[in-house]
């Protein structure tokens, strides 16, 4: 355990894409073990904020530090960094050219040097861990989306991060299919995984989430408990939100 | 040729349809059998000449005779053949490695790199690959001054630097679309997960668009082969030097050509149907 109080921390980060100005002094700190869910309209910049938690987008000013080391300073290793935080897409982009097994072990034999061995057993229990242990020689195009974005789930999970960044996976998804991701997300919460999660599935951040954080227009509009967000959020743009979602 | 008002064209009228279907069909028909009759009108004059009572086709266009002693070995055209594998070979090796460097140097994000690589693609696709070999087989020498150069049988080397040179232009440019074909995704989960650039490339990136650069690259050896020709005017003992010598020593132009175009399909023919088939398992395999 560390004796920080939070695993991560955005100080006045501001990010630009051009001259449209996307993050406008983002300050947040996500605990760990927390569940911080990230919701607002579209085009708020929740995916920009969790692309450059891991340098997907650079920022302009500002900082952002995982565990007290700052992400985002110029050397900054980059490549270590990201193996610290695992990262979960709307698109899967699982690897086509390999089975889920394959998916799960490349990171792990390729960057942490495990051996094939240990690291396609390691991969095997993390599918069985997602509900995929008969998948496991699946190709992705073989599989359906859920059964992608689980696999997706169990990769970012190979690598041992202390905190997950989910970008809206179940967005893709057809209907019957976002639960069986949800559940997977539930059980990771539950076992004490921080996470940093955007998402539009309200019942889950209702039960799931420890923390509710709206965005709209750049900026972090409202951080407040999930009970008391769905009662009566403390400021106007999150009752506005509230109410379109009603 | 028969009727076009058929009922069937009455319902098409209105559409851009010229004609029908069943026209069509007729006129490539007629097409391809007239061709067919060409070309075997012609073999038939080639190769039986002697045996049609008009004047001018004389003793035939293939002396048989020089036929058997050309074919029989020892005979340079095994040697030239051989010679052809030979270089192909290498050079399709070679030009497939440094063709992927090109390709990788094409999507590079540093602009140094990028430009250097269009550079090079621009001046060896831009240039002919005739210019090429000899710039190889008679410049390189010409910068150590005369007498000075140190390799005694260039031709072979010449060969290979200059079809390599050539070809990892083209491979390159296959390259490159099958780096680009690949969602930007694909880099970005590699990368989150803690994969380098150049690992990224090697293990995601690059085996993907290599299947999608196959038939690209496939086309581009097929012609490789045939750029063999160009070899004979940089002393490189291939297939159409064996026809030149035989020529002006017999003056029988028909009787080499036919060797030499058999030998070449000889390659090309079974080598084309490899690339079909790689190109087809590329497509069934693909795992998307
Ligand atoms: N690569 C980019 N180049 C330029 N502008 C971008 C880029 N990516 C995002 N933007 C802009 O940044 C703003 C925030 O985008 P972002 O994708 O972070 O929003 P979001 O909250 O994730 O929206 P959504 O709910 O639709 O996913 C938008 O105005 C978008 O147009
Ligand atoms: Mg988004």
């Amino acid at each position: 355990m560390s004796d920080r109080p939070h695993l991560l921390e955005f100080e006045r980060v501001n990010k630009y894409f051009g001259e449209t100005h996307v993050l406008k002094d983002i300050d947040l700190e996500v605990d760990e073990r927390e569940v911080a869910v990230v919701i607002g309209p579209s085009g708020s910049g929740k995916s920009t904020l969790l692309r450059c938690t891991n340098r997907l987008e650079e920022i302009q000013s500002g900082e952002i530090r995982l565990d007290g080391t700052p992400i985002t300073a110029p050397d900054a290793d980059v490549d270590r960094l990201r193996q610290r935080i695992g990262m979960v897409f709307q698109s899967f982009n699982l690897f086509p050219h390999k089975t889920a097994l394959g998916n799960v072990s490349l990171a792990p034999i390729e960057v942490k040097g495990i051996p094939e061995s240990k690291a396609r057993e390691r991969a095997r229990t993390l599918l069985e861990r997602v509900g995929l242990g008969d998948q496991t020689d699946s190709y992705p195009s073989e599989l359906s989306g859920g059964q992608q974005q689980r696999v997706a789930i169990a990769r970012a999970l190979a690598m041992d991060p202390e905190v997950m960044l989910f970008d809206e996976v179940t967005s893709a998804l057809d209907p019957e299919l976002v639960g069986e991701v949800l559940e997977v997300m539930h059980d990771l919460a539950d076992e004490g995984m921080t996470m940093m999660v955007v998402t539009h599935e309200m019942g889950f951040a209702r039960e799931v989430a420890d923390t509710i954080t709206l965005m709209a227009d750049g900026e972090l509009v409202e951080r407040t408990p999930p009970e008391q967000f769905f009662d009566q959020p403390t400021t106007d743009r999150g009752q506005q939100f509230l109410s379109k979602l009603l | 040729m028969g009727t076009s008002h058929s009922s069937h064209d009455a319902e098409a009228s209105g559409s851009t349809q010229i004609a029908s279907d069943e026209t069509l069909r007729r006129l490539s028909m007629a097409v391809a059998g007239a061709f067919t009759l060409l070309v075997l009108a012609f073999l038939a004059i080639l190769f039986l000449g002697a045996y049609i009572p008009v004047e001018s086709f004389g003793e035939g266009f293939v002396d048989y005779s020089l036929l058997v002693q050309i074919l029989t070995p020892p005979s340079g055209y095994y040697t030239a053949f051989l010679n052809v594998i030979g270089v192909v070979v290498v050079s399709a090796i070679t030009s497939v490695i440094a063709g992927i460097f090109v390709g990788l140097g094409r999507v590079s994000k540093t602009p140094f790199t990028a430009r250097i690589s269009r550079a090079y693609v621009e001046f060896f696709r831009g240039t002919p690959l005739l210019f090429q070999l000899i710039a190889v087989y008679y410049g390189i020498p010409a910068l150590f001054g005369t007498g000075n150069f140190p390799i005694q049988n260039f031709g072979w080397p010449a060969a290979v630097i200059g079809l390599t040179l050539n070809h990892a232009a083209y491979t390159g440019e296959a390259v490159r679309g099958g780096i680009e074909s690949i969602p930007e995704g694909q880099m970005e989960a590699a990368r989150t997960l803690g994969m380098g650039y150049v690992q990224s490339m090697r293990e995601v990136i690059l085996p993907q668009a290599w299947r999608n650069a196959v038939p690209a690259v496939g086309n581009d050896m097929i012609i490789l082969v045939k750029d063999t020709s160009l070899l004979t005017v940089i002393a490189f003992p291939e297939l159409i030097s064996q026809w030149q010598y035989t020529y002006s020593n017999t003056f029988d132009a028909w009787t080499p050509l036919v060797v030499v175009g058999a030998l070449y399909l000889l390659i090309t023919v079974p080598l084309s149907s490899i690339v079909q088939r790689a190109g087809s398992v590329v497509e069934t395999g693909d795992r998307r």
